[in-house]
């Protein structure tokens, strides 16, 4: 459940650019992953893919919820992204759509805790006209304060439609109860009050662009019916006098969690949810910690597992069962999650779950089942890849996480490297009441049966 | 366009024992079939709302003559092989994707479930129970937006085959028993409704099984109510649905209009709706006017078909073709009393948010462009805009598939590569012919998620047609130029044909 909640040749000869080109490494990724690196340190990627006239151009900012440290500034990622839809002193509002429309692509942007991604797909013969309109932006982004008043409305028309869910909210007081120091204690979208005064915050904006809008904190990923040479000569052209910022941030470490910790949402008439959240790993391809876990969430979880056979398929306790991490910059979150039929078997749920979790750290798990698990993972990987937008995204997962693309491959080599060992090891780190938060929505106001549920075990 | 020309060089379609067999051969190692069978909710008997829906969904999860669902979850999951199904009002598609690795051993497994699926108990039940809280609470507690256009179908399509969501009644999914279920898959889901479809890298001996199992299902024609005629209401007719605490109110509209994808008069309408309110674009008048100028809401868009999953797709997804369509609005959440005057002291004392001035404000653009129609540039530029764009909705071989599967429901061949041309043949006389003859303000349902407190009061606004100006936060109001209150002193006192407004306790809808 919580894990579903879960979207851009004269200058280029008188700037000079670094063309190293990074060879694509061998792996999972069945396409060549060709990148440059501009002077400025815009890194431009290009994967040729065979979708006769279709090209995806996406742009990746390293900035996200995770980079609003100050008081009163959540969410501000996520409306800035807003922002860079209201025009320039060359394309204004009104001139912007109207030259978006006249390109016929799909194009939108969205934000999470890690960054934020503009993403335009569309007709590759195109491509000229998408690199001039997002340079613009990117380089030469100018709204009035007015417009900046006007924009925050919608950010809180967003924020209502999303918080009518009754998993919004948990998902809020999940993030908020688990992370005490660390910014990922605010959900993207931000706290309302915080959405409620982002009106006032225009000077703010400006040093916000000034900060992230950075060809040091940019990827540019090209996918579908281009060259390299294509991409990297419009790159240089639009993009070559892009200069880099100054800005850097530390971001307040998260303080070891030494306790069970508990969030709850009330809501009659809703199918009870309980849901148990471990501190995880930070992303790195450097180590098998997220690889271990990706394993045991589908292992041990999904539809194959025994504990699904037993609560959702035999014993229909259960409606929906599923585990798993977000990939996160900084150490994130790793959840199991149960929808159940009645919230009075919600102890011995948890009491399974726990049950499975102990042995997971103390019998290895079968050899037969872990190649299966990653012959699924592989497989489902590979029929995922099959259009440019896909592979797009696929690659600026790992543009935000390791800055670079072609870390996909070893992301999936790490799942081959994943052994019984690994798994009791990460297990035995990782998946301990320490480190849980566990979050519950039931008819309750509060929750009564929290000593069942062995949280101070 | 060369893309173009790449689909249409690529798909074949032919008949064989009876079934249309659409082909779509690549280099992709991920194969797709679709089976796409003509009947959907509008075969659900009466008293038994949902069969149809709940019969493809427990196929989806139950067992064969030879393995239970436990066991082929085992046997699927080293492939990551999915299978899955899909009902609307007048289909129900199967489709499963796996990778040219494990076809044959996979389709071996699945043609069990297709030829002999058991339905057992058990896997009835559970699949039936999900159903049942989905209708009973989910759907009206995760989204006010979903919930909203819900709601509106059921008024709108009161008294025809169309009335009850595909998902059922509380009361219909409670009469159904196993027995219904096996008996619904035997005379609805046989070899004489059933359209074959196939992309990828598929060998020709796999597609020659699935011809020859698919004319192994039931020999029967089955009978498929006719819809019923879907009348255009009288005046405007309101449905409140209040919640309590709400900060939103969802409201989505319609009324019916007597064209399909196959009619003369889609390619026209469908530029007046992209100009008016494209799915998701920032340059469609109603979002320009609600959202970018006046800072009230997320998003609004107009339609002239269904929009599976709106909230969560920015591209059409396929297998829900329709004979019946409806011209709907969709206005996403704008808020309500309660959250203005928790926000703004300056907003003290108003009993009514948003609601009332946004619909007055998209039916006032609606009648504008019904008199007014398009302009020659923005007619050039909205049909420049759709000939490119309608070319994404088909980027993956699963749904140029689909939609070449959907086009056949409407005797046509490829809907796409039918709508680049017929836009491009549009006049603009022809555009705004349409949107004379089609559009209007006059008749229409609406339905509102509101909150508690705010539906009495919005009730009476409405039925008296009373004056309902803009309430903006000083912060706002202070930003926005003259042009934009010129406009809103009009929208305020937009006259709204309302003849009737329920206010409808959320424990009433989908009962029966």
């Amino acid at each position: 459940m919580m894990k579903h909640f879960i979207i851009f040749l004269i200058i280029g000869l008188l700037f000079s650019c670094n063309t190293e080109q990074k060879a694509a490494e061998d792996g999972i990724f069945p396409y060549p992953i060709l990148q440059t690196e501009l002077d400025n340190q815009l890194n431009v990627v290009t994967v040729p893919y065979n979708s006769p006239g279709i090209a995806a151009f996406y742009i990746v900012v390293r900035v996200g919820s995770r980079n609003e440290i100050e008081e009163g500034k959540t969410g501000f990622a996520h409306f800035f992204e807003h922002m860079m839809f209201r025009g320039t002193d060359k394309y204004p509002k009104e001139k912007y759509d109207e030259v978006l429309k006249s390109i016929g692509a799909a194009a939108n942007a969205n934000t999470w805790f890690d960054r934020t991604v503009y993403h335009m797909t569309g007709n590759a013969e195109m491509l000229d006209k998408m690199f001039e309109l997002e340079a613009d932006r990117f380089m030469n982004l100018k709204y009035s304060e007015a417009d900046f008043k006007v924009e925050a409305g919608a950010v809180k028309g967003e924020y209502t439609k999303n918080y009518a869910s009754p998993y919004m909210k948990l998902y809020e007081k999940t993030y908020n109860t688990a992370f005490k120091e660390h910014t990922y204690s605010h959900t993207t979208i931000g706290f309302w009050e915080d959405v409620v005064d982002m009106p006032n915050q225009y000077e703010y904006s400006l040093e916000f662009f000034d900060r992230w809008y950075r060809p040091e904190y940019s990827t540019i990923i090209v996918v579908g019916d281009v060259t390299q040479d294509k991409v990297n000569s419009l790159a240089r052209e639009y993009f070559g006098e892009w200069e880099p910022g100054t800005y850097k941030q530390e971001i307040p470490v998260e303080p070891e969690q030494n306790e069970t910790r508990y969030a709850h949402i009330q809501e009659e008439n809703f199918p009870p949810v309980l849901s148990l959240n471990y501190k995880g790993p930070a992303f790195t391809v450097e180590n098998l910690d997220m690889a271990a876990l990706d394993v045991i969430g589908s292992l041990a979880f999904s539809e194959r597992s025994d504990i699904y056979k037993k609560l959702v398929v035999d014993e229909r306790k259960v409606r929906q069962l599923n585990a798993g991490g977000f990939n996160t910059v900084d150490p994130g979150l790793w959840s199991v999650d149960a929808i159940l039929v009645n919230k009075e078997d919600m102890t011995e749920v948890k009491n399974e779950i726990d049950e499975l979790i102990e042995k997971l750290k103390s019998e290895p798990v079968d050899s037969v089942e872990l190649e299966q698990t990653k012959s699924h993972m592989k497989y489902g990987y590979a029929m995922n890849i099959d259009n440019p937008d896909a592979i797009a995204n696929s690659l600026a997962w790992q543009v935000w996480l390791t800055g670079n693309p072609a870390t996909v491959n070893k992301t999936y080599a790490n799942y081959d490297k994943v052994t019984p060992e690994v798994i009791m090891d990460v297990a035995n780190r990782f998946l301990v009441s320490s480190k849980l938060t566990v979050s519950t929505i039931s008819s309750d106001e509060k929750f009564q049966e929290a000593e069942d549920l062995n949280l101070d075990r | 366009m060369k893309y173009l020309a790449f689909i249409i060089s690529l798909f074949v379609t032919s008949t064989i024992f009876g079934q249309e067999v659409v082909e779509l051969p690549s280099a992709s190692t991920k194969v797709v079939v679709k089976l796409a069978f003509k009947n959907g909710s509008i075969c659900d008997p009466e008293g038994k709302e949902g069969l149809t829906n709940l019969t493809a969904s427990v196929l989806a999860e139950t067992g064969s003559d030879q393995y239970t669902k436990s066991e082929i979850n085992d046997l699927f999951y080293p492939m990551a092989a999915t299978y899955s199904t899909f009902t609307d009002k007048e289909m129900t598609t199967i489709t499963f994707q796996v990778h040219i690795d494990f076809l044959d051993e996979f389709y071996e497994i699945f043609r069990g479930v297709l030829l002999n699926p058991t339905f057992a108990q058990s896997d009835f039940e559970r699949v039936k129970s999900n159903m049942e809280v989905y209708v009973k609470e989910v759907i009206k507690a995760s989204s006010d937006e979903e919930f909203s256009k819900k709601a509106l179908e059921e008024q709108l399509f009161s008294g025809t085959g169309y009335e009850h969501m595909k998902e059922g009644t509380i009361s219909g999914l409670a009469s159904i028993t196993r027995e219904d279920v096996i008996n619904h898959y035997k005379n609805y889901f046989t070899r004489n409704n059933v359209v074959i479809g196939i992309a990828g890298k598929y060998t020709s001996s796999l597609l020659e099984k699935i011809k020859s199992d698919v004319n192994k299902l039931a020999d029967i024609d089955p009978a498929i109510p006719t819809l019923g005629e879907v009348k255009m209401p009288d005046g405007i007719r309101v449905q409140l649905i209040p919640k309590p605490n709400n900060l939103g109110t969802a409201i989505f509209t319609g009324y019916p209009i007597d064209i399909n994808r196959a009619s003369a008069d889609w390619p026209a309408m469908a530029v007046i709706n992209s100009y008016l309110g494209e799915h998701r674009k920032s340059y469609s008048k109603l979002y320009k006017l609600i959202r970018e100028q006046r800072s009230m809401n997320y998003g609004d868009y107009t339609y002239i078909e269904w929009y599976e999953a709106a909230g969560s797709n920015q591209l059409p997804l396929t297998g829900f073709p329709r004979s019946q369509n409806y011209f709907a609005i969709w206005i996403r959440p704008v808020q309500t009393a309660i959250s203005l005057t928790s926000q703004y002291p300056e907003l003290d004392g108003i009993k009514i948010g948003h609601a009332h001035f946004a619909i007055r404000m998209a039916l006032m653009e609606v009648e504008r462009v019904k008199n007014e129609g398009l302009t020659q540039e923005e007619f050039d530029l909205t049909k420049q805009f759709l000939r490119s764009y309608m070319n994404l909705f088909v980027q993956t071989p699963a749904k140029q598939l689909g939609f070449l599967m959907d086009a056949k429901f409407y005797g046509l061949e490829n809907y796409i590569d039918y709508m680049n041309e017929a836009v491009a043949q549009l006049t603009l006389e022809e555009v705004n012919a349409a949107a004379a003859k089609y559009l209007q303000v006059e008749n229409m349902y609406i339905t509102m998620i509101t909150d508690q407190a705010e539906a009495e009061p919005l009730k009476e606004s409405l039925l008296k047609n009373a004056p309902s100006p803009m309430t903006y936060s000083n912060v706002v109001k202070e930003s926005l130029g003259e042009e934009i209150f010129e406009v809103d002193k009009k929208a305020e006192v937009f006259p709204m044909n309302v003849k009737s407004v329920e206010v409808i306790p959320t424990t009433d809808l989908f009962d029966e």
